[in-house]
């Protein structure tokens, strides 16, 4: 779906903030960006999108070349960036000057959607909350059917009913051809949604792994004390001794703490990896 | 490329119906504004100088070569603002047809509108003055230089056209610097030009004319530079203009 190869990009001709970096996305899957501020998660995005141009390397997004801008594949990709402004027009009018360009739009959806939001057709977007104005822009993505749909910190500003709705009507609202790809720092939102997990640090993505591939070479553990014999993967000191990644030799079923995993891979990238080859 | 991918007519439409509506109250404001000024204008000229409407004219076609340009160089708007230039760019369309749309309004739907407001301001003026003062001052305000103006506007324009989409913001008053720029260094290299063939003859005064060129000579600056420069900026000013912008959008990233 998404293909990635030998990526070098920078916003200015010094700065090199993507080198050879690959990245391969199958359709299906609710994919989870996730990296430290300024490691490009943005610019990943946009780079799909088409909105930046890379220096070097191959690009294919659904078979098409994004920076061309072919509007066949622009109507298949969708952007939901996390800082937005919208024109200060009532939301039916909204959607009857842009959802024509979406032939695959689906109107039923976006009633259901803004239902679901609790946005009326005649709210004015311009004096709609930061939240309601997200909430929209996620309902009218989610209704043009893109087969890919990009979205930047999408849960930043909902309240803690809208995060739980969000991910109700993302996980309802996506068929098999679909894939999403969510950057976001806020992984407790999102944990119960997003798999695989992508993480992406100075310039490269440094782990892609699945939830079954982590829950089966990752433990997640409270220990007591770190012995020097059984050095954890990372650990990080909490309540109660000592949470920490281990490899899982004896198939345990943990509980997976996405933050303690993208702590870990952050500081120990290698060492991590190198257990899902045991 | 598919034809498909590079222009469709229902995709043009629907972005030119999107430029409008999501522009038209702006837009409705600032007409309002202008056509009422000229307006009132009118009223009082009609009242004060009823005789003499020569002006009116030129001032109808002043404001409306300014606003028009005022208005080109603002109709990738949406492009220079950070946080909607994603919607623009991401938009199912062609970059033909973001050309098309902005050029087709800016072109042809502005002067159309300025036309017909400058004929409805005449109308009421026409039937104030006959109301009030039983006079009809405004007539022969259109003439066929109007039409020589309206070429003349869409041409230069497409210089605005391109401005509106390769600076980001400011983009009226950087195209004026940047035509001030252009032409300004023509007029430099033309003086440097003149005072290097004749510069030497420091005592006489430069003199120039048909007397003192060659048959050739005088063919080429009588009749086939003026032929020329015609050429030129009937035809092919638009077209260069339109190319230069359509890569210029091309190449735009957010």
């Amino acid at each position: 779906m998404v293909t990635l190869k030998n990526i070098d990009f920078g916003y200015t001709r010094k700065q090199h903030l993507f080198t050879e970096l690959d990245l391969d996305l199958e359709p299906g899957r609710i994919y989870g960006l996730l990296g430290r501020n300024g490691a490009g998660k943005t610019s990943l995005l946009k780079i799909i999108a088409g909105l930046v141009f890379v220096r070097n390397g191959q690009l294919s997004v659904l078979g098409c070349d994004p920076q061309k801008r072919i509007p066949a594949s622009l109507e298949a990709i969708c952007l939901i960036p996390e800082e937005y402004q919208v024109p200060a027009i009532r939301i039916d009018r909204y959607i009857k000057l842009n959802s024509s360009f979406y032939t695959r739009f689906d109107h039923e959806k976006m009633a259901w959607l803004l239902n679901e939001f609790d946005l009326k057709p005649e709210h004015k977007l311009s004096e709609l909350s930061y939240g309601q104005k997200k909430k929209f822009l996620i309902a009218f993505g989610l209704s043009t059917c893109a087969r890919l749909l990009l979205m930047d910190e999408p849960t930043n500003g909902l309240d803690i009913p809208s995060k739980s709705q969000f991910r109700r009507v993302i996980a309802a609202s996506l068929s098999d051809e679909q894939s999403v790809l969510i950057s976001t720092h806020q992984v407790r939102d999102l944990e119960a949604l997003i798999d695989p997990i992508m993480i992406i640090d100075e310039g490269s993505i440094i782990f892609q792994k699945s939830l079954q591939e982590i829950s089966d070479s990752l433990s997640f553990e409270t220990i007591p004390e770190i012995k020097e014999n059984q050095q954890p993967l990372y650990y990080e000191e909490g309540l109660g001794g000592y949470a920490a990644i281990v490899p899982n030799r004896e198939g345990k079923q943990t509980r997976l703490d996405m933050e303690l995993l993208f702590n870990g891979v952050i500081s120990n990238a290698k060492g991590i990896n190198e257990s899902f080859k045991l | 490329m598919k034809a498909h991918n590079i222009l469709n007519i229902t995709r043009l439409y629907y972005l030119i119906r999107r430029h409008i509506f999501s522009n038209g109250k702006a837009w409705l404001i600032a007409y309002g504004a202008i056509s009422g000024t000229l307006l009132v204008i009118t009223l009082f000229r009609g009242y004060f100088q009823p005789a003499d409407i020569g002006g009116l004219r030129s001032l109808y076609f002043v404001v409306m070569y300014i606003s028009g340009y005022i208005f080109t160089a603002g109709i990738y708007g949406e492009l220079h603002q950070p946080q909607r230039s994603y919607q623009y760019l991401t938009l199912p369309v062609s970059n033909a047809e973001r050309l098309l749309s902005a050029w087709l309004i800016t072109a042809f739907v502005f002067p159309i509108v300025a036309l017909l407001t400058m004929a409805i301001i005449v109308f009421i003026g026409n039937l104030v003055m006959n109301l009030t003062l039983d006079i009809t001052p405004f007539k022969g305000i259109f003439t066929a230089g109007v039409w020589s103006s309206v070429k003349v506007y869409i041409i230069t324009q497409s210089m605005f056209l391109l401005g509106a989409a390769y600076f980001r913001g400011y983009n009226f008053l950087k195209t004026v610097l940047a035509l001030f720029v252009v032409v300004t260094s023509i007029q430099i290299v033309a003086g440097l030009t003149g005072w290097i063939l004749f510069g030497f003859q420091q005592d006489a005064p430069i003199e120039f004319g048909p007397q003192h060129m060659s048959q050739q000579m005088e063919n080429l600056f009588l009749n086939i530079l003026p032929v020329a420069a015609r050429v030129v900026f009937n035809y092919l000013f638009v077209p260069f203009f339109l190319i230069t912008t359509y890569f210029s959008l091309k190449e735009r990233q957010v």
